[in-house]
């Protein structure tokens, strides 16, 4: 294996990208991943905050102390995952970062590996998701994302400029993959709408240093309407426009606990915007 | 096969390791440095932490070829008044996590020197004692300077 670090856009040629490396890292020692090649990005993935835009190569660490981002995001960053980590980790991964589903990471074939069944539904599924759970499972880790969704941001990558909503896709049979993003795709930047007041609430399993059981972030636009995504409950960030979508929720049968909850954390954070 | 370099607790080291091999595989077995745990091997338990240019961080999920900056171990903090306060404190049962809590307690300290219990808990957090030994380590981070 060898390692690139290419201090140009241009010298991008194939390869596993890796900025922090703390997915990267981990799912090649699994052989969840594998590469003769490895292209460290952070000599060419912007870093820091400017105005509303936000380079993919911040760290949480960074957001999570920086005045200038909405409180969402903000309180996203410092609730999501250690110390270590966050001071590791950049923006730009934690959008991209895998399930952890345990039977993917422990390398079941299936469905989001390519097979024929979803090895969760049937077995052991006490984390996993209420919507759109029917093909595969798996609750989107990312708190940030769900922040980011609910605030309206938009991403912009080497080849193109998209919503953050619209980096992710539900798996199905013939595509995978819960992500958009092209072979060759980097992000570089997230850009912030005008946003009024944000939220961001998160149920863990212990009071810090975990991933989301479920997260609910609320922003309030320009018009006045709220927006609200959630972690932790479907395949990708997951957008309700109110409480009663809650109804329409098809949890698994360990599941079920989850509809509750996030309907307690959504009215939590709507009153707190009220 | 390829060449590295690395400073470690302000000492030079030129290496040649295959590219994939982690920090702490050669803080271990290459340095020798030992004082570095092992023990999830996946980024959650905090047992391996060490400072990079001051900054507490994985080292069993960095590639040694990709680190950017000079490391501290444990092997760096040996005069540290943490130390003592963790003996103080008695806040050491098996003592694996240790030399990582106080990795990490070093850095806090560095840029806060009187932490409240709230900023401790969030600071400390990806430090993992599976004695549970943390009321103990909250006390000696609090009484630190003696
Ligand atoms: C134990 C653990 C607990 C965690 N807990 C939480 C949690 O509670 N909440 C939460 O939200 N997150 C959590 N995370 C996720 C963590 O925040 C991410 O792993 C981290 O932010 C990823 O960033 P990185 O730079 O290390 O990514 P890397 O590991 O370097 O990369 C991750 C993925 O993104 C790709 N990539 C990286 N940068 C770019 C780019 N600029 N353009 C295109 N592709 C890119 C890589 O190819 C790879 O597929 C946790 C992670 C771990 C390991
Ligand atoms: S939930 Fe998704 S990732 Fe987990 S076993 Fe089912 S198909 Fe695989
Ligand atoms: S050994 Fe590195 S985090 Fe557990
Ligand atoms: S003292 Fe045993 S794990 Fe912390």
């Amino acid at each position: 294996m060898e390692l690139l670090r290419p201090s140009s856009l241009e010298e991008l040629d194939g390869g596993l990208l890796l900025h922090g490396g703390t997915e990267v890292v981990p799912l090649l020692r699994e052989g969840l991943l594998e590469t003769e090649r490895l292209v460290d990005v952070r000599g060419v993935v912007p870093r820091g905050v400017d105005g509303a835009v936000i380079g993919a190569g911040t760290t949480l660490a960074e957001l999570e102390v920086e005045p200038a981002i909405p409180d969402a995001l903000r309180e996203a960053c410092r609730l999501a995952a250690s110390p270590q980590l966050r001071s590791m980790g950049s923006l730009g991964g934690n959008l991209l970062q895998a399930t952890r589903c345990w039977y993917w990471r422990l390398g079941y074939d299936c469905r989001l590996h390519g097979g024929d069944r979803c090895h969760a539904r049937d077995g052991e599924h006490r984390e996993h998701a209420i919507f759109a759970n029917e093909f595969c499972a798996s609750a989107h880790p990312s708190d940030v994302a769900a922040a980011l969704v609910a605030l309206g941001a938009r991403v912009r990558t080497n080849q193109r400029e998209l919503a953050v909503e619209e980096l992710y896709r539900l798996p199905d049979e013939g595509n995978r993959s819960t992500t958009t993003l092209e072979s060759g795709e980097l992000l570089l930047e997230i850009e912030l709408p005008p946003a009024g007041a944000s939220v961001y609430l998160k149920a863990m399993d212990r009071k810090r240093w975990a991933f989301p059981q479920v997260g609910v972030a609320v922003a309030r636009h320009e018009d006045g309407s709220p927006r609200i995504a959630l972690a932790g409950v479907a395949p990708i960030p997951w957008r309700i426009e109110g409480v009663d979508d809650l109804d329409a929720a098809t949890p698994l049968p360990r599941t079920e606990w989850k509809v509750p909850l996030a309907r307690a954390l959504v009215r939590r954070a709507l009153a707190a915007l009220a | 096969m390829s060449a590295l370099r690395l400073t470690v607790n302000g000492g030079e080291h030129v290496l040649d390791v295959p590219v994939g091999t982690s920090l702490a595989q050669i803080l271990r077995d290459e340095l020798g440095l030992t004082g570095t745990k092992i023990a999830c091997n996946e980024g959650h338990c905090g047992a391996c932490t060490v400072q990079i240019d001051g900054v507490p961080q994985l080292s069993c999920i960095t590639l040694a070829h990709a680190v950017e900056g000079e490391v501290t171990t444990i092997e760096g903090l040996r005069e540290h008044p943490l130390v003592e306060a963790f003996v103080r404190a008695d806040a050491v049962q098996c003592g694996y996590c240790t030399p990582g809590q106080v990795v990490s307690a070093a850095a806090l300290v560095a840029a806060n020197p009187q932490p409240t219990r709230e900023e401790i808990r969030h600071a400390m957090a990806g430090n993992i004692c599976r004695c549970g030994t943390y009321p103990k380590i909250e006390e000696a981070i609090l009484s630190w300077q003696g």
